[in-house]
């Protein structure tokens, strides 16, 4: 996602915030193994 | 890491899944997904104010479906204007629009018709004229080159498989000196071949 932005032309992109989004979902196991979470970015032009 | 779309994906299959998948959140936000949904997912697990969602109209709250809040990234200024990309129902269009004001501009996009009937009733019901909705591609934004102050979204640019198109895109649409505010799902670790080509996996 990061260099996506960047190579868009995007600057000062990051990831910010992190969340536990899949918690007590049926896809809770498979967003585990996978480490899946919810982020907020930001990117400058 | 984010996922990268391998090469022979099925895009037009994606689409189709993506469209139906959401069309039928907006037709009964309270179904059986394997996602949360609503206010109180969004104030428990994001970070969301569930008695500023609960004053929104929840023709737009119920079928909310976002991963992160956008909001806890920068304040959204007086008078911005302001896109969110893969608006769906609106709720995040709405309380942009509560922060940029009566001055500010708020354009919500979205590809699913189900959620833009939603997404227009919400902000009509909340008396937010400087809301408004778009049905269009996310890839060619119905938008002025350089007029956006801040780009939103929420759990949308993963469903996304050519993401190069989508951010040249969205650097076409934003001012100099403006910015993307987003919300998105990371993933931890490297995906097999099977699971990047697995449509469940992208339309979760």
């Amino acid at each position: 996602m990061i260099e996506a932005l960047q190579q868009a032309g995007f600057r000062n992109a990051r990831a910010c915030h992190f969340f536990d989004s899949f918690a007590g979902t049926t896809k809770e196991r498979v967003a585990r193994k996978y480490e899946v979470r919810g982020a907020n970015f930001v990117a400058y032009k | 890491m984010s996922i990268a779309c391998p090469v022979g994906f099925d895009v037009a299959r994606l689409k189709q899944e993506v469209r139906q998948t959401y069309a039928s959140v907006a037709r009964d936000p309270g179904g059986d997904f394997h996602f949360h949904r609503g206010p109180e997912y969004a104030a428990r697990l994001l970070g969301y104010d569930l008695t500023e969602l609960k004053s929104l109209p929840q023709i737009a709250a119920a079928p909310f479906a976002g991963v992160g809040n956008p909001f806890l990234i920068e304040h959204l200024p007086s008078g911005a204007t302001v896109v969110d990309i893969g608006s769906g129902a609106g709720m995040d269009c709405l309380l942009a629009g509560r922060r940029v004001g009566p001055d500010g501009t708020v354009t919500g996009v979205d590809m699913t018709d189900e959620m833009l009937e939603r997404a227009r009733a919400g902000a009509k019901e909340a008396g937010l004229d400087q809301v408004r909705f778009e049905k269009a591609d996310i890839n060619r934004l119905p938008i002025d080159p350089g007029s956006v102050d801040v780009v939103i979204s929420n759990g949308v640019f993963n469903l996304a498989p050519d993401k190069a198109a989508l951010f040249a895109e969205l650097y076409r649409v934003v001012k100099p000196g403006g910015r993307l505010q987003f919300a998105d799902i990371t993933v931890g670790v490297e995906l097999s071949e099977d699971a990047r080509n697995d449509i469940d996996l992208w339309t979760g």
